[in-house]
């Protein structure tokens, strides 16, 4: 009988390598999970989000520190100092008027992100109130609130926008006003249709039964497993309205041009001879509106992804 | 099938209306004398206090409100919109010239987008989680995070001011007549409006796509020997396309308020610059009727949409 031999040694392949990189992290302890929420290191995994989040808090914070990083009042007009390319001084250059463009972007920024963010928070705050007490309750409630969401969402959002601006007038306040009265609809239904597939669990019968009132049942019992896909809600409209007041105030029909805005800045790009020829003054803040928006949506992508169980991938 | 659509007509009557009396109410309550916006100016300067006493009896401006919006509703129907306060032009008119350029500057968006969303969103499902499924995420990213009116700056300064290609704005020159002449100036709005639009069908064909690959059909496909080419295009596209047919509906409010800015930037003459001219010397009787339009715009594209996936799906007409 011939006696068989078999090789005590095999070639390596790409998976046993893998297997002993996993094998040598569990001896030193780094393979368990780093504690908490799933959801959150979901989050922290998503390379693109991560990104988002640390743009998004960058020019958040420049924002909210502007006095400690230029030493310049946004306001303050220099005439000795008009059009100056970008310098050691000026750091993105002055406009037409002198006025520090850096400074402008810093507090501009403040002023565009509390439209934004305060336009989305409120446009929640109505659609959440209305949308998860009428889909709990149903009935003519419901029907009611869906059908005056329907008119709402039927006007191109930026035609109601400035319909609503020529009736009511430029400010500040009326701007997130009137994004909030146009922006409410999208985060109403999207709580509706939550309420109405958390209404069919077994858990808000047993609160019924215990004799517990409507609105108790809806907003603390029900509103909480809803908030993830709110939360993205939140976060792409905010983007959305951070988007449209740029565009109303480069129309000249946003926020008020006294006050600086990222949108008003932008304003005079519209000369054709400044566009061509001063680039400072519209490059440099056009680019961090659009670096903005882009942090905000990856961020709201990440949620999604991270909130959303049924989203792989 | 005719139940199916004479359904969707019958829930639409009522929203059309409700929509029709709130515009009427913000026109009553916007400051402006009525009688300014029935009435050619031209006939109403040359008339004193009595004849125009007289003249409002005669219009019914004395009338209670519900008359007064009847009278007002079906002029409309018959498309007489009243004047515009500003130099008196009737609305009609103004919108018969205007409402050829938008639509110029939109169908040319519209198909670009369409075509060019759908290839880069099948190309982009196909090659998932490859290089070039995230270099296309990003660039969709990018798209739909930039403003417009920022994309048109930068085209306006390579393509026009630097490189000279095409004209700074406007439609057409002085003795431009046929399309091919017109075409320089068609190029950049079109293009830039068309860039929000693409990102958006491109996210919404990829993720459609995927989930039509998903499906237990294109594995019995697979596995009957059909050349991928062929599933992926015949058996996925196909189902895939449902969902794309119903995003050229929901896109036609993007459009309109893309074409809105798009067309301020490039100076074209279109409904969306008379609009924006009109909320700046609120001209309300424009600014309502140019709204009112574009409602009953997206509300038709909406029934136009459902009827669309009803044929191409029969589960939704039959499903109710």
């Amino acid at each position: 009988m011939a006696h068989q031999t078999y090789p005590t040694t095999r070639k390596r392949t790409r998976l046993d390598a893998q297997f002993d990189r996993i094998s040598a992290r569990e001896e030193a302890g780094e393979a368990r999970s780093k504690g908490g929420s799933r959801a959150f290191n979901k989050f922290l995994n998503n390379r693109l989000a991560v990104i988002g989040l640390i743009i998004f808090s960058v020019i958040v914070l420049t924002a909210i520190f502007a006095p400690l990083l230029t030493p310049y009042d946004p306001n303050r007009i220099d005439l000795r100092a008009m059009l100056q390319p970008p310098s050691w001084e000026h750091w993105f250059g002055t406009d037409r008027t002198g006025r520090d463009l850096f400074s402008r972007v810093l507090y501009g920024g403040r002023i565009s992100i509390l439209v934004g963010l305060g336009s989305a928070v409120l446009a929640a705050i109505v659609g959440i109130l209305i949308g998860v007490y009428t889909g709990y309750v149903g009935g003519w409630l419901d029907a009611l609130a869906m059908r005056v969401s329907e008119i709402f969402m039927s006007f191109p959002q930026i035609i109601l926008v400035l319909l609503l601006v020529s009736i009511l007038g430029q400010s500040l306040v009326n701007l997130m006003l009137i994004f909030t009265l146009t922006g409410w609809g999208g985060i109403y239904r999207m709580a509706r249709a939550r309420m109405l597939s958390i209404r069919e669990e077994e858990y808000v019968l047993a609160l019924r039964s215990f004799g517990l009132s409507r609105p108790l049942i809806a907003y603390k019992h029900m509103l909480p497993n809803a908030l993830g896909p709110i939360m993205v809600n939140i976060t792409l409209s905010t983007a959305a309205f951070i988007l449209q007041e740029a565009g109303l105030s480069f129309l000249g029909l946003g926020v008020p041009l006294s006050i600086p805005t990222w949108g008003n800045i932008l304003n005079v790009a519209q000369d054709l001879r400044v566009l061509q020829s001063n680039w400072w003054v519209w490059l440099p803040v056009g680019t961090v509106i659009s670096l903005f928006v882009l942090s905000v949506n990856f961020i709201g992508d990440g949620l999604r992804d991270a909130t959303d169980p049924s989203q792989q991938g | 099938m005719l139940t199916y659509i004479i359904r969707r007509v019958l829930i639409l009557i009522p929203m059309a209306f409700a929509i029709c009396f709130l515009v009427y109410l913000g026109l009553e309550l916007t400051p402006g004398d009525a009688v300014s916006h029935m009435i050619n100016p031209d006939a109403l300067g040359s008339m004193n206090a009595d004849q125009l006493e007289a003249l409002r009896q005669s219009l019914g401006l004395g009338q209670p409100f519900y008359v007064r919006f009847w009278a007002w509703f079906t002029n409309l129907i018959q498309g007489n919109f009243g004047y515009s306060m500003n130099g008196g032009v009737p609305i009609g008119s103004i919108i018969a010239t205007r409402l050829p350029a938008t639509l110029e500057l939109a169908a040319v968006a519209l198909v670009f987008s369409t075509v060019l969303g759908c290839l880069l969103g099948v190309v982009s499902a196909l090659s998932r989680g490859s290089r070039t499924d995230n270099v296309l995420t990003v660039i969709g990213m990018l798209g739909v995070s930039i403003p417009e009116f920022f994309f048109g700056l930068v085209a306006i300064l390579v393509f026009a001011l630097n490189l000279g290609w095409f004209p700074v704005g406007g439609r057409s020159m002085p003795g431009y007549m046929t399309l091919w002449d017109r075409l320089p100036h068609l190029v950049l709005p079109s293009l830039v409006l068309s860039i929000m639009l693409t990102a958006g069908v491109m996210r919404y064909a990829r993720s459609s796509m995927l989930d039509a690959l998903s499906r237990d059909f294109i594995k019995t496909a697979r596995s009957k020997g059909i050349p991928e080419w062929r599933v992926n295009l015949l058996h996925g596209f196909r189902v895939a396309l449902t969902p794309v047919v119903v995003l050229i509906g929901f896109r036609l409010p993007v459009l309109i308020g893309g074409s809105v800015i798009i067309e301020q930037v490039f100076q074209w003459p279109g409904i969306g610059n008379e609009f924006i001219s009109a909320v700046r010397s609120q001209d309300y009787p424009v600014v309502m009727t140019i709204a009112l339009l574009s409602v009953m715009a997206v509300l038709l594209a909406s029934l136009i949409v459902d009827i669309l996936t009803a044929v191409i799906d029969p589960r939704v007409r039959l499903g109710e």
